[in-house]
């Protein structure tokens, strides 16, 4: 019998999770056995991939430090993985205290997790869904109760892109977003990228992702600027993360290295 | 240590401290996720070089600082392996000199505040990682304990909707036969019984085709309702389409089941509002009830359904009980019926006959075909057995024309000097309205030789209700060939002596219970029947024959009455048509 769409997943701690792996990346311990040894595989691969992690988060923050400074209240984070530190309602309520945030993941683990950070936050919630079906997450009750979705709203696709295939039709995802949010709303992407990586270091980093279930799907800077379909670029448009808007001149060196292309875009009015 | 603080710090120790803080945050870039800016992490790292500063100068030196420095770099998440062994190298290195301290013991003190800070810091780190990772168990034990109560929960639903109805959310067949397997399976008592009602709505059909399937649907929905609520205590299943099953279990015999089946009809009997029509629903149930041993969930279900065909079959709108005698003699009709086919394959079925003789003179004037099966299992079976099966099947027309053919074959070889005899052959309704039946007759004769004269077709009075119609049409076009016709067993079907003025008819076949009431010198009603049938015939131009004459006092009577012909055991048993013609010879 095929099991009906109702039915649970399997339970599945047995398996890396590229959220947990990321944890630790970042240098957090909300993480396993399973996902260590596998994070440990990727930084045999590919050495900075730690830093990689690390650019990517400074450049969720850096993103959203800008638009709660643009006066963005609401937040659709997307991907949002483990809460570890610096999370995007930690940022924006520190600025506006009355932001609001929805996160959204597919992880369970992930979920349950930020359940408990979250369960006496009454301006932040999560839901598990799954980006590539963004109809469902867009009516979903708990983000209609806490999001209005006629007010600029900024969505962040930070670090998830990489997981959906063009198969899956991630700027159909996209447009489907676009048509829910209204003018003056923001789209925040990163994703990683192979440009000017040696094939060596992208195979092997495929082949660690392949095992966690959630392989790997690079993109360049045209195919990540493509998908800001709709939305007009901020300065200085798809980059490198550490080129993003840096604090200071000297964290954007050998940016390239960050294998993380970003950035910005807003519907215009 | 009783040495006095004789270390000073000069002045021009910010520009010192800015140094060193700008040293440390360098040495603590890409150790880990750092969640703040450059800014605020220089703040922090150079509010924490006064503290270690001033901790070093402090009188009396107090170790606790440098813990209070360890705990606050990891509060701060500057929380990695490497951070603290880049802080320890920074302030080993440049502290001292950045920030131009002299103390007579500073080397001395450097070294136990360093081990302050790291006592600090690995305590803090080792407490913050216990807590993730018991943060992160608890979310994975949440999330597994969630998502097995999902699947507990969408087990359930799964286990409801594969044992349920969607339409009226009563158990369905698999719950069904699995409570009555179980019920048979584990009897509480050797002595327990068990019974079921089967129960289909009379002309259920009709609802769907006059209201819609909607309604169908709704008048379903109604009747599971009430029978729910009727029959709370018994397991009420829906076996699909409008069939409903209830089982009673431990029943104290067959009345317990008989006042279920009782409640079940009343209940299903009230009206029903059906797209705004009153619709009274009628149904039939069908009861079993016996013991548990020795039965199985095969043997009631099919007990049932078949009690429930005869309830349908008495009209509806009432329950019967099992009846095992009846269920067998129906089983053996069905097994007979089943196997003619093969039967007429395999030759199993040959004719007898019997002689119609004169009445006036005794000489033999035809004789009648009558078919015998040799069955294989059963013996010899006379016509009685299996004729009404064949003719409820339709199989009769096959096996009358097997008939047909095959007595024709036989008489059309026999020659007999001084008369040969006619065949009468016996021919079903269903055979009568064949549209091809003159066409396969002409054929017959055309090819056994047998002279149209020398066939006799018996129909029976119903066979030729109305004159008009096709089938009189086609024996009158029989009649001009030359075959002869009979009406057979005359006097017990509608008798309707005006239409046989217009028939093409040869003869009367009376029949036989008329003549078993002709007894010696005592004229009898029936005798007088069968005397205006006699005039009435022959004054339309008839022979008549009269059947079942069984003795000599009979024959008499007849002969005296001026009937023509007679059948019987008088003149006769059904034989092999070569002994009747050996006798003849
Ligand atoms: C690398 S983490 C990124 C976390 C956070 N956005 C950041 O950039 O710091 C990727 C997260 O995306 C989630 N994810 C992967 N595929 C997803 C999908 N199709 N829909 C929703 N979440 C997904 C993973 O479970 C994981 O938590």
């Amino acid at each position: 019998m095929r099991r009906p769409d109702w039915a649970p997943d399997e339970i599945d701690i047995e398996r890396p999770s590229v959220a947990r792996m990321y944890d630790y990346y970042l240098g957090g311990s909300h993480n396993f056995a399973v996902d260590r040894a596998a994070a440990q595989a990727m930084v045999a691969a590919v050495p900075e991939a730690p830093l990689m992690a690390q650019a990517n988060r400074a450049f969720l923050r850096r993103a959203v430090h800008f638009l709660a400074d643009a006066g963005v209240r609401q937040f659709l984070d997307i991907g949002s993985g483990i809460p570890t530190v610096g999370n995007v309602h930690e940022i924006v309520q520190q600025v506006a205290p009355d932001s609001r945030v929805v996160y959204v993941d597919t992880d369970p683990v992930a979920v349950a997790h930020s359940q408990e950070i979250l369960a006496d936050n009454d301006q932040a919630t999560v839901i598990q869904e799954d980006l590539r079906h963004p109809d469902r997450i867009l009516r979903h009750p708990e983000l209609r109760r806490l999001l209005n979705l006629n007010e600029p709203t900024a969505v962040l696709i930070v670090a998830v892109l990489h997981f959906v295939p063009d198969d899956d039709r991630p700027a159909e995802l996209l447009r489907t977003l676009y048509d829910a949010l209204t003018p003056g709303s923001w789209l925040v992407l990163s994703q990683a990228s192979d440009e000017g990586r040696a094939e060596t270091e992208r195979s092997d980093a495929e082949m660690v992702y392949q095992r966690t279930g959630s392989p790997l799907w690079f993109r360049n800077r045209s195919e990540l600027t493509t998908l800001f379909d709709g939305f007009e670029l901020v300065e200085p448009g798809v980059v490198w993360v550490p080129q993003w808007r840096p604090e200071t001149p000297e964290s954007s060196v050998n940016a390239e290295t960050s294998g993380f292309l970003g950035g910005v875009g807003r519907i215009g009015d | 240590m009783t040495s006095p603080a004789t270390a000073t710090q000069p002045s021009g120790a910010n520009s010192g401290i800015a140094a060193f803080t700008q040293e440390w945050a360098n040495a603590l870039t890409g150790t880990s996720y750092l969640p703040m800016t450059q800014a605020q992490l220089k703040q922090l790292l150079n509010r924490l070089a006064r503290q270690l500063a001033g901790a070093l100068l402090a009188e009396p030196f107090d170790l606790r600082a440098g813990q209070r420095v360890g705990t606050e770099l990891v509060a701060a998440h500057i929380a990695s392996a490497e951070a603290l062994g880049r802080t320890v190298e920074v302030v080993q290195l440049r502290l001292v000199r950045d920030l131009g301290l002299v103390a007579e013991d500073v080397a001395d003190r450097l070294a136990r505040l360093l081990a302050a800070v790291t006592t600090g810091y690995t305590r803090a780190l080792r407490d913050r990682t216990l807590d993730e990772q018991e943060s992160i168990r608890r979310a994975a034990m949440a999330q597994r304990s969630k998502a097995e109560e999902a699947l507990r929960a969408s087990e359930a639903r799964f286990r409801h909707q594969a044992t349920h109805d969607a339409l009226t959310d009563l158990p369905n067949r698999n719950l069904f036969t699995e409570r009555l397997t179980t019920a048979l399976a584990a009897p509480r008592r050797d002595t327990d019984r068990v019974g079921l009602c089967f129960l289909d709505l009379d002309q259920f059909k009709r609802v769907n085709d006059q209201h819609g399937h909607q309604a169908g649907d709704r008048v379903l929905t109604e009747v599971a309702n009430r029978l729910r609520q009727a029959l709370t205590g018994h397991l009420v299943a829906r076996l699909g389409g409008d069939a409903f099953v209830i089982l009673i279990e431990r029943t104290g015999g067959t009345r317990d089941v008989i006042a279920v089946a009782e409640a079940a009809l009343a209940a299903v009997h009230e009206p029903a509002a059906v797209a705004g029509h009153e619709v009274t629903v009628r149904t039939s149930i069908g009861i079993v009830e016996r013991q548990v041993a020795g039965t199985s969930a095969n043997e009631l279900m099919r007990a049932a359904d078949c009690t429930l065909h005869w309830a349908k079959a008495a009209g509806g709108g009432r329950w019967m009980l099992y009846d095992a005698e009846r269920d067998r003699r129906e089983l053996t009709r069905q097994a007979l019926t089943a196997a003619i086919p093969a039967g007429l394959d395999r030759g199993e079925f040959y004719l007898d006959y019997q002689p119609l003789a004169s009445l006036s003179d005794g000489r033999l004037l035809g004789v009648e075909a009558l078919v015998r099966w040799r069955h294989p299992e059963l013996g010899v079976l006379r016509p009685d057995r299996f004729i009404g099966l064949a003719e409820e099947t339709g199989l009769i027309v096959p096996l009358g024309g097997w008939v047909l053919a095959e007595a024709c074959r036989a008489a059309g070889s026999w020659s007999v000097t001084g008369g040969t005899p006619f065949v009468s052959v016996n021919l079903a309704v269903r055979q009568v309205h064949r549209p091809d039946l003159v066409q396969d007759v002409r054929n017959i004769l055309e090819r056994t030789g047998l002279p149209p004269e020398r066939l006799q077709l018996e129909i029976t009075e119903s066979a030729m209700m109305n004159p008009a119609d096709e089938p009189v049409r086609a024996l009158r076009r029989l009649a001009d060939l030359g075959v002869r016709i009979a009406i057979d067993d005359f006097g017990t079907g509608y008798s309707n002596l005006a239409y046989l003025r217009d028939l093409p008819v040869t003869e009367l076949k009376v029949a036989g219970e008329f003549v078993a009431g002709l007894r010696a010198q005592e004229p009898q009603a029936d005798e007088r029947i069968v005397a205006s049938l006699v005039s009435l015939a022959h004054a339309l131009d008839l022979t008549v024959t009269a059947e079942g004459v069984e003795t000599a006092g009979q024959a008499e009577r007849l002969r005296a009455i001026g009937c023509d012909a007679g059948q019987g055991w008088h003149f006769g048993r059904p034989e092999p048509a070569d002994r009747i013609l050996a006798r003849l010879s």
